[in-house]
């Protein structure tokens, strides 16, 4: 066992030497900032309720049912301006005196026929659609309530409406699993490396001089990087909870981590040991590992959906025994290794 | 460079890949990209959503809503009585008043929305199901989208205030900051047209904002093949550099050129044929390939310089991952604008997406989306062939070492200095235009010095950091007179790369306040002869400053760059105060 730790410690100082595992906190910091920043600067395209009130749409209003949505339109983000003719609104909307159009007209059987016009191509497009679609579904809703007795089913009454913050869903969603896997894909990657350079090299010959058997070697290796994956997600499940997003089960999401990075050194291990070449080792190893993520993503609760249960505490028995099951997986594929690099004895 | 030799070694590099591999691998990668196919079209059937059951709602079987929940995925039923974050009774719905009790109920809520249009869609009498028919189109008003008259294309006055007065402050963007709520517009129907922000008809949940998502997806699409490419092409290139495997071509009668540009062609022309099916594929025209190009070039040329660099496959391996990271997110920020704003036309992938969507390409947009990556495609290769050699290949240093070794190789004379400052001015561009594209969403008053600070990093950096790897690896004498002169020449070779700039004029990118305040802030009123001589003066100078540091020591050259970087600020501020009047 001792000779395997110094082989870790040498395979940990390595990476400490190159100031790669620096780089790699880097890389995971840029990706999580890339996509966050994505999201948030999409949901602040979209939502009105992230400007805070700050901006107001102006809807120029005519028709004959203009009585209708005035009445029903009008809410916070919006302020109604009626018009006498469609030509006057339209100028107004050209000098941009108003954000958009309404024209509303009721035709005979009680329909309501609304001609929108939204500015193209500003910033302000996106909001403005979401605020009049939101207006007209409260016009739609109140419209059904009025021909109650022409429907023989009733619409469900909607839950009230409550400040949520818009990027819960994906923050546990999207970018947790991220933060979660790149670690253990990396672990993986640089295993496959370790050791094919070592086989290019010629060096791997000269380690199994050394009173170690390729399976030590490939333990020591292993131990390293199997452990460095949930240690950089336990600083990022630190740094999310500093920061307000509450992790339910760190533990199990640890636990996990360590099964799928297990998982996927192993795979890593094995095709640079049986390749023996990088270039090739690495490119199946990409490949496969995208495919056993596509593969696990068609399970009851994908490994996506597992961290992002686990995390929000809305893990179910099943949940566990995928837990389980991953854990079991990452025994057997670690197994195999053993008995792969030993030559396939025993 | 002979074409004959580079045509040799491109053949040599392909038949030698192809002969490498054992029939065992080979079956292998067939094996798993068989794999790969078979499940991507069971992934888009089964469509496996990761938010799967992650809200927890306490209903009864019986209630209608129970019907609302089995319908949307993030949405899980449980017992009235067990644990959950929101519960529906007879008399009402109450929830938890936690961050995920809020985000369950919002889900709830846009879920019933859907629920109702399903069952209205059932209805016999539509005309009382569906009361209200939409029907939306786009028309361009005749403000523009900063507020600026659209005639002001290119004023510097007022405009590019902190202050945000009349002409900034009455139509402000929207800022990327504050949270709210409502952020799960539900998109139900919509459909492609939709998405593309083109005129759409129907009830008002089937309407959806404009964002090109569709074609931001197969945009990605094109990326991809860039990375697998380019994890092979740097394995080939680190590969000549394990047991000296490489010395036999150096010895051989051909040029390094020859070398570097015979093992990237296959690789180039592979990526090139990759996109072209994908373009096939997504139905984008000739010319997404075209504008792809030079993204795909400076993939390779990275990945070239990081393998050049990396002492092992692991530090390769956390090379191509940043590169693939950084530049994907290059190509990718700007292109998220590509239906709303003219900053879009800094990322190849918007032409993609504008020939998905039918809109039309302008030869600005084109040369601006196209330019930048090539140019810097082109000096990352030359770097990275000027360390093809023996003396560096085969030796083990730490990357920032090798890199100013890199940067060192070519510095024979004082004014080759000038000449790789105005060569580094693509990555400038570059650095900047990423710049503008993260910051524009920000206010006028927080974007504007930020982007002024990050200018003069960028720049001063670009003006300085091979003069001072010129000193450390002994290229010049380490005297004062000798720093002025290669500082001078640094100056100088920036100034009049900095010309290039002029390529922002095409695409009306200036008109933006934050681009403006990147690209072109000058003294308005002064005399044209003061508008050439203080920006040269000022590159001048600080290049001056900068090279007398680097020629003393390390600690010096940070101190004297922090100077420099200060200098730079100072003067872009008078530049801002100054035409603000």
């Amino acid at each position: 066992m001792g000779s395997r730790l110094v082989l870790a410690r040498r395979t940990l100082g390595s990476l400490r030497s190159e100031k790669t595992i620096v780089l790699a906190l880097v890389i995971q910091l840029f990706i999580a900032g890339f996509s966050s920043f994505l999201v948030v600067g999409l949901v602040s395209l979209y939502d009105p309720g992230s400007t805070e009130g700050a901006i107001e749409v102006d809807v120029g209003v005519t028709g004959n049912a203009s009585g209708d949505i005035a009445a029903t339109v009008a809410d916070d983000g919006v302020r109604v301006v009626p018009f006498e003719s469609q030509s006057d609104a339209g100028a107004a909307f050209q000098r941009g005196d108003v954000d958009a159009l309404l024209h509303a007209t009721t035709q005979p059987g009680g329909r309501t026929l609304v001609e929108a016009t939204a500015p193209e191509g500003s910033f302000r497009t996106t909001l403005v659609v979401s605020e009049l679609k939101s207006a007209l579904s409260a016009l739609e809703r109140e419209r059904r309530g009025t021909f109650a007795q022409r429907l023989d089913r009733q619409p469900l009454d909607l839950p009230p409406e409550e400040r949520s913050n818009p990027y819960f869903s994906f923050t546990y969603t999207v970018l947790l699993p991220l933060l979660a896997f790149l670690p253990a894909f990396i672990s993986g990657s640089v295993m496959a490396d370790s050791l094919a350079e070592e086989a290019e090299r010629g060096t791997l010959e000269l380690l199994r001089v050394a009173p170690l058997s390729l399976r030590d070697v490939v333990d020591g290796k292993a131990i390293a990087l199997v452990g460095l994956a949930p240690a950089q997600v336990a600083l990022w499940l630190a740094l999310l909870s500093y920061n307000g997003t509450a992790i339910a089960n760190p533990l199990a999401v640890l636990a996990l981590v360590a099964g799928v990075a297990a998982v996927l050194v192993a795979g890593g291990a094995a095709l640079a040991l049986r390749i023996g070449a990088r270039r090739e080792a690495q490119l199946l190893y990409s490949f496969v590992a995208l495919g056993a993520f596509g593969a696990a993503s068609l399970l009851p609760q994908s490994p996506q959906n597992l961290v992002a249960r686990l995390a929000v505490d809305s893990a179910t028995t099943l949940t566990w025994l995928t837990l389980a099951a991953t854990l079991a997986a990452a025994g057997v594929s670690y197994a195999g290794l053993r008995w792969f690099a030993g030559g396939g004895e025993d | 460079m002979k074409a004959r030799n580079v045509a040799r070694i491109a053949r040599w590099e392909t038949t030698r890949s192809a002969g490498d591999i054992d029939r065992e691998t080979a079956v292998a990668f067939v094996v798993v990209l068989v794999a790969l196919a078979a499940i991507v079209p069971a992934l888009v059937t089964m469509g496996p959503t990761p938010g799967e059951g992650i809200y927890r709602v306490g209903v009864s079987e019986d209630s209608q809503y129970a019907d609302v929940v089995a319908s949307d995925a993030q949405l899980a039923a449980v017992d009235p009585g067990a644990e959950a974050d929101v519960v529906v009774t007879e008399t009402g719905i109450t929830y938890r008043d936690t961050p995920k009790g809020r985000a369950a109920l919002s889900t709830l809520r846009s879920a019933t929305v859907s629920y109702n249009d399903f069952l209205m869609g059932q209805e016999p009498d539509q005309a009382a199901a569906f009361p209200v028919v939409v029907s939306l189109t786009y028309l361009p008003q005749s403000i523009s989208v900063t507020g600026q008259p659209a005639n002001g294309g290119q004023q510097t006055g007022g405009d590019t205030g902190t202050g945000g007065d009349a002409g900034t402050g009455g139509q402000e963007p929207q800022t990327g900051a504050g949270t709210g709520t409502g952020g799960d517009v539900p998109t139900t129907g919509g459909g492609l047209s939709g998405l593309l922000g083109q005129a759409q008809s129907g009830t008002p949940s089937s309407i959806s904002p404009p964002f090109p998502l569709q074609s931001l997806v197969f945009a990605f699409a094109f990326l991809l093949p860039l990375n697998v490419v380019i994890q092979a092409y740097g394995s080939s290139v680190l590969a000549e550099r394990i047991n000296r495997r490489g010395e036999p071509m150096l010895v051989a009668p051909i040029s390094r050129g020859d070398i570097v540009a015979g093992k990237t062609l296959p690789y180039l022309l592979g990526a090139l044929a990759l996109i072209s099916v994908i373009a096939v594929a997504t139905g984008a025209g000739a010319l997404s390939v075209l504008a792809i190009a030079p993204l795909a070039a400076l993939f390779l040329a990275a990945t070239f310089f990081g393998a050049m660099l990396a002492r092992s496959y692991k530090e390769l391996t956390f090379v191509t991952v940043t590169v693939s990271v950084g530049l994907t997110a290059y190509a990718f920020v700007p292109a998220v604008f590509a239906e709303v704003h003219p900053i879009a036309a800094i990322s190849p992938l918007t032409v993609v997406v504008d020939s998905i969507t039918g809109d039309g390409v302008t030869a600005g947009q084109l040369v601006l989306s196209m330019v930048p990556p090539g140019l810097a495609a082109f000096v990352l290769f030359g770097l990275g062939t000027g360390v093809y050699r023996e003396e560096d290949m085969f030796t083990q240093l730490p990357i920032p070492s090798k890199f100013l070794d890199a940067l060192a190789a070519p510095l024979t004379s004082q004014w080759r200095a000038g000449l790789w400052t105005a060569l580094f001015l693509p990555f400038v561009f570059v650095g900047e235009l990423f710049a503008v594209a993260v910051l524009f969403v920000a206010p006028v008053s927080v974007s504007v010095p930020l982007l002024l600070g990050a200018v003069a990093v960028i720049e001063e950096i670009a003006k300085s950091v091979h003069v001072f790897a010129g000193f450390e690896r002994g290229q010049y004498d380490r005297s004062v007179r000798n720093a002025l002169v290669v500082g001078a020449a640094s100056g100088v070779g920036f100034f009049l790369a900095e010309k290039l700039l002029l390529v922002t004029q095409l695409v009306g990118l200036p008109e933006l306040d934050v681009a403006q305040a990147a690209f072109s802030p000058e003294l308005l009123g002064a005399s044209p002869g003061l508008l050439l001589v203080a920006p040269l003066a000022l590159h001048v100078v600080t290049a001056a400053v900068s090279a007398v540091g680097a020629a003393r020591s390390r600690l010096a050259y940070l101190g004297t760059l922090a100077l420099a970087i200060v200098l730079h600020v100072a003067y872009n501020l008078a530049v801002v105060v100054v035409s603000l009047g």
